[in-house]
């Protein structure tokens, strides 16, 4: 495989081409009749995804630091590159963007009747405005895709969405604008910093990086305006509430691509950005117990407000406060399990919350509603639809052998070695989260059997075709997580680096012990360069 | 190139894209003497006004170009913050005129002479935009200002416009007054009406107490043409009144000369006293951003939203002038370009969505657009975006320009208040947008009729592919601007 990418020059244009391929792709999605639009949308975002794949082998993850990068000036006047990296963590949320989209593409076949090309059009720049975020090292560059990327996901909310979308539409736009903003002065600010110590003024990521602790006095407000924006986008308890606006009100791909892919956003912004510019500043103990406080509140107030919830979207929207607890938890508590734990919940709960909005847009497709009490007992009308539920279901609450069971217990494991009150309060995440996935599956497939809902349809083959790739992905990732894990772990290893490296050089004891314990569960041998613990 | 403007010819070299443009100004007149009659007399001289901006357009191409200076002290600079202004000017004019051909026929005024008005008033502002001498920048002021207060009257059958007129005509003669007023305490304490010499005359030593009152005299007028707060209250309702082509040279074409003659005042009559001047200009810049920004949110019909915008924008250009670097000054010419853009394209928009009268025209009247004209949407949505300063478009840019230069000097207050009334700002750009993609049309006829006429479609799709060109590469019009600072 490798030998085959390298003779195509592959790792050369790889992340242009996946920037430019679905942009240029929306041109003939606008332009063609609008019987082919979906079809030509299926298409490009296949091929997307099927060039993306590569990557899994090009990329040589071992050094753990950003690969196949390019840099071309854009804006030299002011020090911006179109500048572009990958690196384990990236990869990962690359490939699940890729996987996702044509995903979404299917599953929006039957349920967009209207201005089907400016709809496929707009998902193709979201394509191109996410993937941009993920592997941008340039900051301006990377500000530019988070901004734009607002715009289509807007658009989608705004025009597909449901009854409230108007409002959704607006809120989700202002939520994410206000934090952003204000990671824009810190941006410039950071920049002019630096450039006043070093003479060169540049917003390329590793420049900036190595130079971030010039920040001086300025660093705290820095991170702060940093991680508002990135706490939005989470979301972090407090300021979750245009979460369950969006996620409810946006069409079924919509959904996906808010939970599975834009949340990430907000995780993968602090463990690119936010902390490593600023590990002083983010790991200091009032910001720690601050964040891992509002961690542990989303974890459960999350939890126990799905529980309540009689409309099953809204349930699954609140369900990811809850899971995004938990990778804020992991994030924080900083040790090498916690946050493989924290990427691994990133990459699980993209595959179970997209297949469980799957699935609650297909029960909304065959009953126009999607309220709880509406159904019961459909597991005998549809045992196709309730076993996916059901498995989908259970990877999301944590059943060992499926996805969501790895990275909670990573989390778990981790954070229980450096901030056990929490881990222990957080643990209660998981009992509720089988409390209110189990009750609503209870009350959709089993109980009583309505009698509306005594000839509902099947799963068709085009709703298989949607599903089969999530479900393997989730029992993929829960019984064989190895391949994932290995390619993340790192780059992790060099973010502990550079984050516990402020306060001296790194305890390599620690590290080592760190990693015997991934290792243990990972069943692979240690990484080498790590010394062996006396 | 460098010109002797000691000698009168070479002087009227340096003068050439005014005298031109003036002479295009007195030909539009010679015309209507003979052909005032019919709606074809009234298109023949807009035409006329159109094609006489060609030649003034070639000379300034032709100075810029060839890097004219002047050897010898001159009263209206010859560098290149002139010429970039002196274009952003020629483009407005150009675009009002472009405007105003279909308009004008639309609510038919039969009027040749406006054309020669907005000529005169064009010219007028190239004079401020350049002046180096206060009484060249009076001069400036009151052709420009008394043209448009005819233009923002032209529309006799309609009170509104004559409200308009009145208005601004009263609150216009006012902050001439202020500001020759200052001009005079000025020449006092100073003893000229050079602005460098006024300069040196500050750096010099200590001037008499009054000199600094005239200082604020020559600002209060100043913020009186930019609309700036609290200096506005003309602004919404002659914006309002004004037939719309006249709306948008008023908010483009005035802002630019209004601005540019503003930052040339600071810069070079002002420098070693920015102490006193800087807590003004932060103070003026705060009030015009917050409270522009915040009125706008409560207005229904857009031209009225619009022209508080307008006030908000004049609020982000005063956070640029504020620090009085190059940088700083290069933002200013790249947000007002980016504005000038923007704003020609929505004002040209708005006025072909209100038939029946603009000012009528609210987020109802828009909703639904985008299904029977779909590029007309777009062009507005475009245009709202940018002026809400999202990535992509010409809009960001200048933000992002005046972010920079303000951050350079690190007063972050102002960088935080520029970006959360910008977020305020969303509450009513997005709006627009809304409407138009998001919500059903109030009848299935609602938007028939409202296309552009061709001389307008041209003017907006210019603009609109200028702003998107524009915020995808800005490195030209940044470099541009940067090399544009004498200073």
């Amino acid at each position: 495989m490798t030998g085959f990418l390298a003779s195509i020059g592959y790792s050369g244009w790889i992340l242009h081409g996946l920037l430019a391929l679905p942009l240029l792709g929306a041109i003939p999605v606008l332009l063609a009749p609008v019987a082919a639009a979906r079809r030509i949308a299926l298409a490009v975002s296949l091929a997307e995804f099927l060039l993306s794949v590569g990557l899994w082998w090009a990329l040589d993850t071992e050094p753990g630091t950003l690969q196949l990068t390019a840099s071309v000036p854009w804006i030299s006047a002011w020090g911006i590159s179109y500048a572009v990296g990958i690196d384990g963590i990236s990869l990962m949320m690359v490939l699940l963007t890729t996987l996702l989209m044509p995903l979404c593409i299917v599953g929006s076949w039957r349920y967009i009747t209207e201005r089907e090309r400016g709809y496929y059009a707009l998902l193709l720049v979201l394509l191109t405005g996410v993937i941009g975020v993920f592997i941008a090292t340039d900051l301006f560059l990377f500000y530019v895709f988070w901004e734009v990327m607002l715009i289509p996901m807007y658009f989608i909310i705004g025009m597909w969405g449901g009854r409230n979308r108007l409002y959704a539409a607006i809120k989700f736009f202002l939520f994410t604008m206000a934090g952003s903003l204000l990671m824009l002065i810190a941006i410039v600010g950071l920049a002019w910093v630096v450039a006043a110590r070093t003479g060169t003024l540049s917003f390329a990521y590793q420049h900036l990086l190595q130079h971030a602790d010039l920040a001086g006095e300025l660093a705290p407000w820095f991170f702060g305006a940093f991680a508002l924006a990135f706490a939005i986008k989470v979301p972090v308890f407090p300021l979750h509430t245009w979460l369950p606006d969006a996620h409810v009100e946006a069409p079924t791909a919509g959904s996906v691509i808010l939970a599975s892919v834009l949340l990430k956003m907000g995780a993968y912004g602090f463990i690119r950005f936010a902390i490593p510019f600023f590990p002083t500043v983010a790991i200091a103990p009032v910001i720690t117990n601050a964040v891992l406080v509002l961690a542990v509140i989303g974890i459960i107030y999350g939890a126990l407000v799905a529980m309540v919830q009689t409309d099953i979207k809204k349930l699954v929207a609140y369900s990811s406060v809850s899971h995004l607890g938990f990778v804020m938890l992991g994030i924080w508590a900083a040790t090498m399990q916690s946050i493989q734990g924290a990427i691994m919940i990133m990459i699980a709960h993209g595959f179970s919350t997209g297949a469980l909005f799957f699935l609650v847009g297909m029960l909304y497709e065959r009953r126009h509603t999607r309220e709880i009490s509406a159904f019961g007992g459909i597991a005998r009308v549809v045992p196709g639809f309730s076993l996916v539920f059901s498995i989908v279901a259970l990877s999301s609450i944590g059943l060992p052998g499926l996805n969501g069971f790895i990275g909670e217990f990573l989390v778990l494991l981790g954070a229980m070695r450096t901030q056990p009150l929490a881990a222990i309060l957080a643990t209660s995440g998981v009992v509720f989260a089988a409390a209110y996935l189990l009750w609503a599956l209870q009350r959709i497939i089993y109980n009583r059997l309505e009698p509306e809902n005594a000839s509902l349809p099947d799963l068709s083959r085009r709703e298989l075709v949607v599903l089969v790739p999530l479900l393997l992905g989730i029992v993929w990732l829960g019984l064989y997580p190895n391949p994932v894990l290995r390619r993340i772990e790192p780059a992790t290893t060099r973010y502990l680096e550079r984050v516990r490296g402020q306060f001296g050089p790194l305890d390599y004891s620690q590290a080592a012990s760190d990693h015997r314990l991934a290792a243990g569960y990972r069943l692979t041998t240690p990484d080498p360069r790590l010394p062996a613990k006396p | 190139m460098n010109l002797d403007v000691r000698l009168p010819a070479e002087a009227a070299l340096a003068l050439l894209p005014e005298i031109l443009l003036v002479a295009g100004a007195l030909a539009v007149l010679l015309v209507n003497g003979w052909r005032h009659r019919t709606p074809a007399d009234s298109r023949l001289a807009g035409w006329i006004a159109l094609v006489s901006l060609v030649p003034s357009g070639a000379a300034l191409a032709w100075l810029w170009i060839s890097g004219a200076r002047s050897v010898a002290p001159f009263m209206v600079g010859v560098d290149g913050f002139r010429f970039a202004a002196l274009a952003l000017i020629l483009v407005a004019t150009a675009a009002t005129i472009g405007l105003s051909l279909g308009y004008l026929e639309r609510e038919g005024l039969i009027a040749p002479e406006y054309y020669s008005l907005v000529l005169f008033a064009a010219s007028g502002m190239m004079f401020m935009a350049g002046a180096e001498d206060l009484i060249v920048l009076f001069l400036g002021l009151e052709v420009m200002s008394v043209s448009v207060y005819v233009l923002a009257g032209f529309n006799r059958g309609d009170r509104f416009s004559g409200e308009a007129a009145l208005k601004y005509f009263l609150m216009g003669a006012f902050a001439s007054a202020f500001l020759l007023y200052g001009i005079a305490l000025l020449w006092g304490a100073t003893g000229t009406t050079t602005l460098t010499d006024i300069g040196r005359r500050f750096e010099a030593g200590p001037v008499p107490g009054f000199g600094l009152i005239g200082t604020g005299l020559l600002l209060i007028g100043m913020g009186f043409k930019i609309a700036s707060v609290p200096f506005h209250m003309w602004a919404p309702d002659a914006y309002d009144g004004a037939p719309t082509p006249v709306t948008a040279l008023m908010a483009t074409g005035v802002k630019v000369a209004g601005v540019v003659a503003l930052a040339r005042v600071l810069v070079e009559a002002f420098p070693a006293t920015a102490f006193t001047w800087q807590p003004i200009v932060a103070a003026l810049a705060i009030g015009s951003m917050v409270l522009g920004n915040l009125v706008a949110l409560a207005q229904r019909p857009l031209k009225r939203m619009l022209a508080y915008s307008s006030i908000a924008h004049a609020g982000y250009l005063l956070v640029a002038l504020w620090p009085g670097s190059r940088l700083g000054l290069s933002a200013v010419l790249v947000y007002l370009a980016a504005y000038v853009l923007t704003s020609l394209a929505a004002f040209g928009i708005l006025g072909v969505l209100g038939r029946g009268g603009e000012r009528d025209v609210t987020l109802d009247s828009i909703a639904g657009l985008a299904r029977p004209r779909p590029w007309l949407a777009f062009a507005l949505s475009v245009c709202m975006l940018s002026l809400l300063g999202i990535p992509g478009t010409f809009g960001f840019v200048g933000k992002w320009a005046i972010l920079a230069a303000v951050i350079q000097e690190r007063h972050y207050a102002l960088a935080i208040v520029l970006v959360v009334t910008t977020l305020v700002s969303a509450g009513y750009y997005l709006p627009v947008v809304m409407a138009a993609y998001m919500r059903e049309p109030a009848s299935a006829d609602s938007h028939a009729g409202a296309g552009l006429p061709r001389p307008a479609i041209v003017v907006v799709a210019a603009a609109v592919t200028l702003v998107l060109l524009f915020g995808v590469l800005p490195s030209g019009a940044l470099s541009t601007a940067m090399a544009s600072i004498p200073w």
